[in-house]
């Protein structure tokens, strides 16, 4: 592989190890490299231009490292897969580095090494990188994960040295189609000549998919005997046991700590401790997360409320105002932070017997939410708040919203179910939540059975009406895209109809890119858009 | 454990001690006439005691309790390439044949590869200060599942006692790369149970197989 018409770019806090790296890479051929400083700089760069490798030193400085970023650039999908990353590091940040957790470098490289050395590895995971581009093509955020599976097993057919690799990603676009029984059965298959720590965590995702929870457990568990570096099985571990047991849970993410410290796991610590009523533990690890993390990049909002909830549990009033306060200088000025900020100071005082200031900071909050559509997490925390404040029809109002736009993310879902539990009404949320839920199912079946019955101007005011409220939901969104393209296929080319497909198309899209069924969606459009319909680009 | 790794580490200090002694002749050498083959020769005490002294950390963190392998997929074909570039030169008179077709059709496997590294380099150096003529390096699958690495040389092989199972710290070298072999070919394990081993053998010359599960 000839580095020359590469670009690369060289992330290193150093100045002298930057200036000294730049040299090796010059003489391992690559001569086209731009440099970044901090995080910041990086994300700065990686935004505004495209890269075919970044080489990134594992100690960032300010509390950052190479592993985090590359974390939060591909989360973020701001660097693409097809862009090589590499991350450097000095032989005691190794285990640190080599730790798979979900998000891995394509190579580590121990320091020191020559410029022949770096030379071969990039090379070699530029070669791989080619060599995969057309199944990685289709993984954007607006690929079509079936293309990506067709390249797959192009490649397969083909044999050759990167056969591992091709099954590791076909394994995981099966597991986001929720093709489950296929993707456990490649998993198998791949288990029967070899051990390989992805494949066993592979293995118990599916297991668990498909309804084996103890199964997949005692499968993880045993896969962290053998592999007691393979972050991605703690992960997995602690999501599947804090189902049913967070005690547990919590002491599976204190493992993973121990292995490699993170913000995100600092942040999840935290969570499951302030569950488990164990405020000092919570306290202790919010504030690893809100004061590691000087580079401000990885904390969230979620750091300084979990900091400021677990203080005033334990009479710390002083320190969760502060925390509070704090959240404001750490992040820019939104409506979420707003709301954030008034809806947990609202929550302390309720605790600390300050009624008349609770219900400023409540009253401030729904002012906020009123004016402003907020992401989940700030309006569950206001309907928390509502709960602390005694206005519990207006946290079940606010549930039930956030509930319908994201039926189908679990995730959220769990969060909200967090909310009741905070309020002391675990079984009534659980009911409220599974009423949304089937609602949400009955909404669009019905949709699509009157769509069938001929009534199909009907179904599509009642989808329409629905997506339009609910724009994270990318169920409802496709469902309506998909009446509005049966109108135009029954009906004859109608521009103005297609266009509000393609709008509802793309709204799908930014609601959850790997949906299972945007493909399909994205298939029809093109089957039965009229000439002058806007392009679905890349889909 | 602990008075094993003592001893160890008696014996690395001993090595280490001559070992420098051994650099400091060269690097004078060196200084008389810079071309010479003292460089290649300087280089390869240097990385030959930076390998002692990370096998025997390792033995120290496990004796810890901090030892965790990082085991991940690396394509056989490149670690042996790898494993040959880190080698440098073969001293003069000794051949070394590498016999791996097998890769082509394994692949990748997981593993560590730095500390497989480690234990492979140590056992080819040794192979090469046996050796009369020749050394082989054979990766294979192995007949139970898994992979091995078998290194071999044409000298007089191993002394009894240590094919008896002695780790004899006290002969010259073999004793601190043999614990760590063992040591990780052991930490290599499967979540099914299987684990990995050492196996030494004199055929007649000295053959060192690491499998690995």
């Amino acid at each position: 592989m000839d580095l020359r018409d590469k670009v690369g770019l060289l992330i290193d806090d150093m100045p002298e190890m930057r200036s000294a790296m730049r040299i090796q890479l010059t003489d391992a051929g690559l001569e086209k490299c731009d440099q970044a400083r901090s995080i910041k700089e990086a994300i700065d760069r990686l935004k505004e231009k495209r890269y075919d490798l970044i080489v990134c030193d594992y100690n960032l400085g300010q509390g950052a490292d190479g592993q985090q970023l590359l974390e939060l650039v591909r989360r973020k999908q701001i660097l693409p897969l097809s862009t090589a990353f590499m991350i450097v590091t000095g032989e005691t940040g190794y285990e640190q580095v080599s730790t798979a957790a979900e998000y891995a470098p394509d190579d580590y490289l121990l320091k020191p090494f020559t410029a022949d050395l770096l030379g071969t590895r990039l090379g070699r995971i530029l070669d791989k990188k080619a060599a995969l581009a057309p199944i990685y093509s289709q993984m954007g955020e607006k690929g079509d994960r079936t293309k990506a599976l067709v390249a797959c097993e192009a490649l397969l057919a083909n044999g050759g040295r990167y056969t591992l690799d091709v099954l590791r990603l076909k394994g995981e676009l099966l597991t986001t189609l929720g093709r489950n029984e296929e993707a456990l059965a490649l998993y198998e298959n791949v288990l029967q000549q070899r051990s390989t720590p992805w494949a066993e965590v592979g293995k118990a995702r599916l297991l668990s998919l498909l309804g084996k929870d103890e199964e997949a457990t005692a499968h993880l568990q045993r896969t962290l005997t053998a592999y007691p570096n393979y972050l991605a099985a703690y992960d997995s571990l602690a999501h599947l046991v804090g189902k049913t047991d967070k005690a547990a849970a919590q002491q599976i993410v204190e493992q993973a700590l121990k292995v490699a410290p993170s913000t995100q796991r600092q942040r999840h610590l935290g969570g499951l401790a302030l569950e488990n009523k164990d405020f000092e533990r919570a306290e202790s690890a919010y504030r690893r997360a809100v004061e590691k993390d000087r580079t401000g990049f990885f904390k969230s909002h979620d750091d300084y409320s979990g900091l400021a909830k677990s203080c005033v549990e334990q009479g710390k009033t002083i320190e969760a105002l502060t925390a509070v306060k704090d959240m404001g200088s750490a992040f820019a000025r939104t409506p979420e932070l707003e709301a954030r900020q008034a809806a947990v100071e609202c929550q302390v005082h309720v605790k600390s017997g300050n009624e008349a200031a609770a219900k400023l900071a409540l009253e401030k909050a729904l002012k906020v939410q009123q004016s402003a559509k907020l992401d989940a997490s700030s309006a569950l925390e206001i309907a928390q708040a509502c709960f602390a404040g005694g206005r519990a029809e207006e946290a079940k109002a606010i549930i039930q919203s956030v509930a319908e736009d994201h039926h189908e993310n679990d995730e959220v879902l769990a969060k909200a179910q967090g909310v009741f539990a905070q309020a002391g009404m675990e079984d009534e949320g659980t009911v409220f939540l599974e009423a949304t839920k089937k609602r949400m199912f009955k909404l669009n079946n019905d949709a699509v059975a009157m769509a069938k019955a001929g009534q199909l101007d009907q179904a599509i005011e009642m989808l329409t009406e629905a997506a339009d409220r609910l724009t994270n939901n990318a169920q409802i969104a496709i469902n309506t895209a998909m009446a509005l393209l049966m109108h135009v296929h029954r009906n004859g080319a109608d521009l103005a109809q297609t266009k509000r497909a393609h709008a509802y198309i793309l709204q799908a899209q930014r609601a959850n890119a790997s949906h299972p069924r945007l493909a399909e969606i994205s298939g029809l459009y093109r089957k039965v858009a009229p000439a002058g319909a806007p392009p679905l680009e890349d889909v | 454990m602990a008075e094993q790794i003592d001893a160890l580490v008696a014996a690395a200090i001993h090595d280490a001690k001559n070992a420098l002694m051994a650099l400091d002749t060269q690097l004078g050498e060196i200084e008389r006439r810079p071309a010479s083959a003292d460089f290649a020769a300087a280089r390869a005490t240097t990385s030959r005691i930076a390998g002692q002294l990370a096998e025997l950390l390792t033995l120290y963190r496990a004796q810890g309790g901090q030892l965790r392998l990082a085991i991940d997929d690396h394509d056989l074909h490149d670690f042996i390439d790898d494993l040959l570039t880190e080698l440098g030169p073969l001293p003069a008179g000794i051949t070394l044949d590498v016999e791996r077709s097998a890769a082509a059709t394994l692949g990748s496997w997981a593993f560590d590869a730095y500390l497989v590294k480690l234990a492979l380099l140590d056992a080819l150096r040794n192979a090469l200060r046996q050796a009369r003529a020749h050394v082989t390096l054979t990766l294979q699958a192995a007949p139970q599942g898994g992979i091995c690495f078998e290194v071999a040389d044409d000298g007089p092989g191993f002394p009894a006692a240590i094919l008896g199972g002695e780790n004899a710290a006290s002969t010259q070298g073999t004793g601190l790369g043999l614990s760590f072999a063992r040591l990780i070919a052991e930490r290599h394990a499967t979540p099914a149970g299987k684990h990995g081993h050492v196996a030494l053998a004199n055929r007649p010359g000295a053959s060192f197989t690491l499998t690995l599960p």
